[in-house]
């Protein structure tokens, strides 16, 4: 696998310690949980990505894609649960291609965690793994230094607090999908309201045997109120020096390659769409 | 000692409207207090219609900006076709990226650069859906200008790309210079 | 009750004003101490704590961030003393504002000038309109500028080194000094001179400044010298910038001339007089 370098560590560390501020990355200061039931599992996230104090995005996802019958919530370093389990997803994906075999969580969840050990934290990507597989209906949690855990509902990241006092006040054994869905939404709204970190929209993955349903923004509680008035300013309100225009056809001008006459004869080259 | 997101300054945006897309940079460039030219634009272009707004460090702008120029070009040779889609054209997009890679799809608005704290206040009182293109064009500016008049690391002008599927729009803004 | 009245009571002044070892001695006594009594934070160093909590160059997320970055200038001329100053205020990159009247009117006739901390130079320079006032109660005439500026100088080196920031000059023409003009910082240094800039943005006037400053300039010409060098720092300096601030001090007091902002100054310069040719109002050929 192509590998981060270390070698500027040392250096970076140095220059922190002098006073040099740490780049900003965006991070999901995160509510996400998950929660078996009867026949699958649910998985809910909040929609919030912050940069220090800022709310860099409103409504991101972090309900992240492995497979189609598993799948990843994140928080942590943005980048970090985006790349990490696109890597995974990749290989597992070429691992069930090699063997014929649906993938199954505990592999995933596997790799994930060896992934993660080998960078000692460095990645910081905080997962919960959810998916149904021919051996069953798995729910794992995976920290970034690739400690794993095996429960029937888990919370992760700065709200994690707030959504585990929904579940251990409210949660009971073979919950029917409804009641999973509800719960585990009801746990992300404890998180959205009551963690500064987490905000916005509840989105919520459903995993059965049969099929795996993303309800991206199941819940919207914090729409914005739309202005009453209009803030759109009187056409030449901005001071304007020069402008130039360029139209589509002139853009030929600017592009160094041009479309050439092709013989129809011979094998074509494959061309995507 | 100064972070090297801060040495130079420098303020992008990007917004949504209907059919079109805007983006928009300022033009200093600067070593810590010294303003060193202002005429550093941020926005390089990628095609027919794709741009790309940068900021930071000035020498990672202009590597950062060469390599993609080199990628681009090798992949228009590679493909016989430009980088961009078809379908790019009847699909206006931004989308902005922190400094390891995340990236954030947003519907709305993208700021990055210095004055990212004030661009985020004001584009998120200014801008509304569905602005037609010369609305989007007071609305990205007049952020960008107010944004940038209270950092002192950014401004001295400011250039805004209005892009529509038949043209492209290149404005110079004429802004405070102190 | 008599008695009372003549103890506390003293005629408004001497006919004679001959005073004697004893009563120079009390005169002297009256000023209060120069080293006013502060609230000092409870720990071992008070100036290397306030240093640490202030300082945002060596740390940038520190506590509190004190305003700065300014250009003043000031010079001695024939016609008197120009005195020009911008009216930002940065804390960090941040504009805190734009609007900052960095001139201090100490009296009607003694101009200060404000760079370094905001609240220093506010403070110590309305302390100095004080002493100044005093000394023209006790003395019955006005203070001349050298003795106003070494108060000034003398109060803040009893303060070396316990974290006061300011570089400030003294303006005032007197019968006796003429146009005087005397330049004194928080180290403590005190200086007199034709011509001082102060601030992040002084390089930038001195270059405009020395270019074009003769003794003999035109009132007009020196007011006009005193703007373009404050723009001149404006547009460099990311740190100065707002509006111009401009005083003209003559033996009869000062005279404000105008609060202008920079930017229509600016653009007229530019467009009227062809300079700042650096400034592009043209789109490159290069899309």
């Amino acid at each position: 696998m192509p590998g981060f370098d270390f070698s500027n560590y040392n250096r970076n560390a140095a220059l922190h310690a002098r006073g040099v501020p740490l780049p900003k990355a965006t991070s999901t200061g995160t509510t996400i949980v998950g929660c078996i039931f009867e026949g699958g599992v649910v998985i809910a996230a909040d929609t919030r990505a912050t940069s220090g104090p800022i709310v860099a995005d409103k409504n991101c996802e972090k309900l992240h894609y492995i497979s189609p019958n598993i799948w990843c919530a994140g928080a942590g370093t943005a980048a970090d649960t985006e790349f990490t389990t696109a890597l995974i997803s990749s290989q597992l994906e070429l691992h069930s291609l090699s063997t014929g075999r649906k993938p199954r969580v505990v592999t995933c969840m596997t790799m994930l965690k060896q992934h993660l050990f080998r960078y000692q934290g460095h990645i910081g990507a905080y997962l919960v793994v959810a998916g149904v597989d021919p051996t069953g209906t798995h729910l794992f949690t995976v920290h970034a230094h690739g400690s794993t855990d095996k429960l029937p509902y888990v919370t992760m990241g700065s709200g994690s607090l707030a959504a585990m006092s929904v579940f251990e006040t409210q949660w009971k054994p073979q919950l029917t999908q409804d009641e999973a869905v509800a719960l585990c939404s009801e746990a992300i709204q404890s998180g959205i309201f009551n963690d500064l970190g987490s905000g916005s929209n509840v989105d919520v993955a459903i995993i059965t045997d049969k099929k795996t349903t993303l309800k991206r923004n199941y819940i919207k509680p914090n729409e914005r109120v739309p202005k009453l008035k209009s803030y759109i300013f009187k056409r030449g309100t901005t001071a304007v020096l020069n402008e130039k225009i360029i139209r589509k056809e002139d853009l030929g001008n600017f592009v160094s390659v041009h479309e050439l006459a092709v013989e129809e004869t011979g094998d074509k080259m494959e061309v995507d769409a | 000692m100064s972070s090297p997101f801060s040495i130079n300054g420098g303020a992008c945006v990007a917004m949504v409207g209907k059919d079109c897309v805007a983006i928009a940079c300022d033009l200093r460039l600067g070593l810590q207090a010294l303003t060193v030219s202002n005429n550093f634009p941020k926005i390089f272009q990628y095609g027919d219609n794709v741009f790309l707004g940068l900021t930071g460090l000035a020498t990672d702008l202009s590597t950062v900006s060469d390599l993609f120029r080199y990628k681009v070009n090798m992949y228009r040779l590679r493909e016989e076709r430009n980088i961009a889609p078809k379908t790019f054209a009847n699909l206006p997009f931004i989308c902005g990226f922190d400094s390891i890679g995340c990236i954030d799809f947003a519907a709305d608005f993208i700021v990055s650069g210095t004055a990212t704290d004030q661009l985020y206040g004001m584009c998120e009182s200014l801008w509304e859906p569905n602005l037609a293109p010369e609305d989007l064009f007071e609305t990205i500016s007049q952020a960008l200008m107010s944004a940038v008049d209270r950092d002192a690391l950014s401004g001295w002008g400011a250039y805004v790309y209005i892009i529509e599927k038949d043209k492209v729009t290149k404005r110079l803004l004429k802004g405070r210079q102190d | 009750m008599d008695t009372l009245v003549a103890r506390y009571s003293r005629p408004a002044y001497h006919e004679n004003e001959d005073f004697s070892e004893e009563e120079r001695q009390g005169l002297v006594d009256s000023v209060p101490s120069l080293s006013l009594k502060f609230a000092m934070p409870p720990v071992a160093h008070p100036s290397a704590w306030l240093r640490a909590a202030t300082d945002d160059r060596s740390n940038p997320s520190c506590p509190i961030k004190i305003a700065h970055g300014t250009t003043t200038l000031a010079f001695r001329f024939q016609g008197g003393i120009i005195v020009a100053t911008d009216s930002r205020a940065t804390a960090g990159n941040w504009i805190a504002s734009q609007t900052v009247k960095k001139v201090i009117e100490i009296n009607s006739d003694l101009l200060g000038t404000m760079a370094g901390g905001a609240a220093d130079c506010q403070y110590w320079l309305a302390w100095l309109g004080m002493q100044c006032r005093l000394h023209e109660l006790r003395h019955k005439r006005r203070i001349s500028v050298a003795a106003a500026s070494k108060i000034l100088a003398n109060l803040v080196y009893q303060y070396k080194g316990m974290g006061l920031s300011m570089g400030t000059m003294c303006a005032g023409v007197t019968k006796e000094e003429g146009p005087a003009l005397y330049y004194i910082d928080s180290d403590g240094t005190r200086l007199a001179g034709n011509l001082f800039c102060v601030g992040s943005g002084q390089t930038f006037a001195y270059g405009v400044l020395d270019a074009e400053y003769r003794y003999d300039l035109s009132v007009e010409d020196a007011l006009e010298l005193g703007s373009r060098s404050i723009l001149a720092a404006t547009h460099r300096d990311a740190y100065s910038g707002g509006f111009i601030n401009l005083y003209h001090v003559k033996e009869s007091g000062w005279e404000k001339h105008g609060f202008s902002d920079t930017n229509p100054i600016f653009w007229k310069t530019k467009l009227e007089k062809g300079e700042f040719s650096n400034v592009t109002s043209d789109l490159s050929e290069r899309v």
